[in-house]
């Protein structure tokens, strides 16, 4: 665990994905302008940067939601033609969401189920009936699934439909629905958002568990920078679609780049 | 106070994940078959079994079916009509085509065949959404209408477009009975009805209820949208076929394109939607009450009228048949928008909790 303010000072070898001058633009708006950077295997990463600077575009450009027009990304060493987001989750990449987009009809269980959708085979044939593979299945994936609700101490929430859930719960198994998918890339728009104290402590241990446990590797959206400076081994800091700093916390921290960004400059 | 699950513990995930994991609601269901197949043959009469049980029975299938479609996976669709009626032309060219074929192998093999066309027609819905979506498949509804009538192979060059469907028999027995009719209807409606819902609570269910609550983070666990989407209309369109197979051959008998018209669409649409968007049981609730509310009002008004002095004739029945039905539906999803399956699950919160509601 990290002494808090003092970051944690891993060391990580090994380049999951890399980003290589990625640029995005709707319409006349440039979003991102030739930003390159990479998240290694391991490590938590924290992308931050002011409002509009082009976070969330990055994370939606990752996991295959928007196609930049230019630029690469590179994935476990695969140079990665243009693909669909449920292509980026069936090669282990999962995330969440700023807004929450939980399946507001559907049960706690069953939200963190589906998310273990793409390792579910069985056939309409043998749902139909429920016997066989399709039983099986059910029962050794909501094996996984309940063990995912202890780690993140939901159990009483189980069967309750997520549209009921406090905003803070709903948080919480939306990142359990995440982890459901066993990603190995694990994306975070924004996880403390909107939460008090008590909930952000508890969902950065989550964090922190996720990464320690599994190994997954996390890349986070945080405006929090106590968080951001506390759990993250990297930050890459975005302002205006570009990038204008990377590095391990403290060297983030004292850059007067990103500095001048967050302050402002006096003219 | 009768209806609590406490005690009732699960030692196994197999045992939470029953269809009817509550005592209760099992033996309600066992009762509930019990009577519908072993006592109402001793009660009902031919009237009740042609205008009420028959109906019912079928139009609670096609209800499932198209609940699959727009209540689970979200889809929208006014071309059920046009799907009823393709599964009941694919009965009927199975059963001249190949004679060999038993006519209830011929339902059940139509639902097949609407399953294709389902998907076919289904895959607008890959680019388009909500009202868009309504149009494209009520196109299927305008195509399936022209295709029936203008498409002579179809009706097998009958001059008139009216077509018969073979006698109903197995092993050499007659089953053209009300009762046979009635009770055959109901075994199909009930084994496909508990598949639906299997399929529902299932991994592919989860991906058409993913689809249908936030399309774009279903895409982003891995749900591929063309799957879901087109599975659903496959099983949708199937069950719905098969419904339309025995409403033609169970309780129609003979019949013309004008059978699976628009009508029927939207008659399907109004079951789902006051029974319960995303609720099996729903289908059948709204099925039972857009069937019976017209012969309930047929025979309770000019009694009412009489109470007051006031002889109705049979056409202003039927007037005001049709303007107390629509008021109803109205009044009914104002007060209850989420339809009769909700109204269910309510009524059975307070059952749990009474008569002490703390």
């Amino acid at each position: 665990m990290a002494i808090p303010g003092e970051g944690r000072s891993r060391v990580f070898d090994e380049v999951l994905l890399s980003v290589e001058n990625i640029s995005l633009s709707f319409g006349g708006v440039r979003a991102l302008s030739d930003i390159s950077f990479d998240i290694r295997k391991g490590e938590i990463r924290a992308i931050i940067g002011p409002n509009g600077a082009g976070k969330s575009s990055m994370l939606n450009c990752i996991n295959g939601f928007y196609h930049p027009q230019q630029g690469a990304i590179t994935y476990k060493g695969v140079r990665r033609a243009r693909m669909r987001p449920h292509e980026a989750a069936a090669q282990g990449i999962a995330r969440t969401f700023q807004n929450i987009a939980l399946f507001k009809g559907m049960s706690t269980l069953d939200n963190i189920m589906t998310g273990r959708n793409l390792r579910m085979k069985s056939g309409l044939f043998w749902q139909a009936l429920r016997i066989g593979p399709a039983a099986r299945e059910e029962i050794e994936h909501r094996r996984v699934v309940e063990r995912i609700i202890d780690f993140l101490e939901i159990q009483h929430i189980r069967k309750a439909p997520v549209g009921q859930l406090p905003y803070g719960l709903q948080k919480r198994v939306e990142l359990g629905r995440a982890l459901a998918a066993e990603p190995e890339l694990l994306l975070l728009d924004e996880p403390m958002a909107g939460m008090n104290l008590e909930e952000k402590q508890d969902m950065c241990r989550f964090v922190l568990d996720v990464n320690d446990e599994f190994g997954t590797t996390i890349c986070l959206i945080e405006h929090d920078m106590g968080v951001v400076m506390d759990i993250s081994d990297r930050v890459v800091v975005l302002d205006y679609g570009r990038k204008i700093g990377d590095g391990v916390p403290d060297t983030v921290k004292n850059d007067k780049a990103v500095i001048e960004a967050y302050l402002g400059v006096s003219h | 106070m009768f209806y609590r699950e406490a005690g009732q513990y699960k030692a196994s995930y197999g045992a939470d994940q029953a269809i009817f994991p509550i005592a209760q609601d099992r033996f309600v269901v066992l009762a509930g078959m019990a009577v519908a197949f072993l006592v109402v043959p001793f009660l009902a009469s031919e009237y009740t079994y042609r205008a009420v049980l028959i109906p019912t029975v079928i139009l609670t299938l096609a209800a499932i079916g198209l609940n699959v479609l727009m209540g689970y996976c979200g889809q929208v669709s006014l071309g059920s009509g046009a799907f009823m009626g393709v599964g009941a032309y694919a009965a009927f060219n199975l059963a001249i085509r190949l004679p060999f074929l038993n006519p209830l192998v011929c339902i059940l093999l139509s639902g097949f065949v609407a399953a294709a066309i389902g998907i076919a027609f289904g895959i607008p819905s890959l680019r388009i959404k909500g009202f868009y979506l309504a149009c494209a498949t009520l196109a299927a509804q305008f195509f399936g209408d022209w295709a029936f009538l203008r498409i002579k192979w179809v009706t097998n060059h009958t001059p008139s477009g009216s077509v018969n469907a073979p006698p109903i028999q197995m092993f050499g027995y007659d089953l053209s009975s009300p009762t046979a009719t009635y009770l055959i209807a109901l075994t199909i409606t009930i084994v496909l009805g508990l598949a639906a819902k299997n399929i529902v609570r299932g991994h592919i269910g989860r991906q058409w209820m993913a689809i249908r609550d936030m399309d774009i983070a279903a895409e982003i666990i891995g749900v591929r949208p063309l799957f879901a989407k087109l599975s659903a209309f496959a099983v949708s369109s199937f069950l719905i076929g098969v419904a339309g197979a025995m409403w033609a051959f169970l309780y129609l008998g003979s019949w013309e394109p004008a059978a699976f018209s628009i009508d029927r669409s939207f008659q399907l649409m109004f079951m789902v939607i006051i029974g319960g968007l995303g609720s099996i049981l729903g289908s059948a609730l709204g099925a039972i009450f857009i069937v019976l509310l017209p012969i309930f009002l047929n025979q309770a008004l000019p009694p009412l009228g009489a109470l007051i002095g006031w002889k109705i004739s049979t056409a202003t029945v039927s007037h005001f048949e049709s303007m107390i039905f629509g008021a109803l539906i109205v009044f009914f999803l104002v007060v209850e928008p989420h339809g009769l399956a909700r109204l269910w699950s309510v009524a059975k919160e307070k059952l749990r909790l009474w008569p002490f509601p703390h």
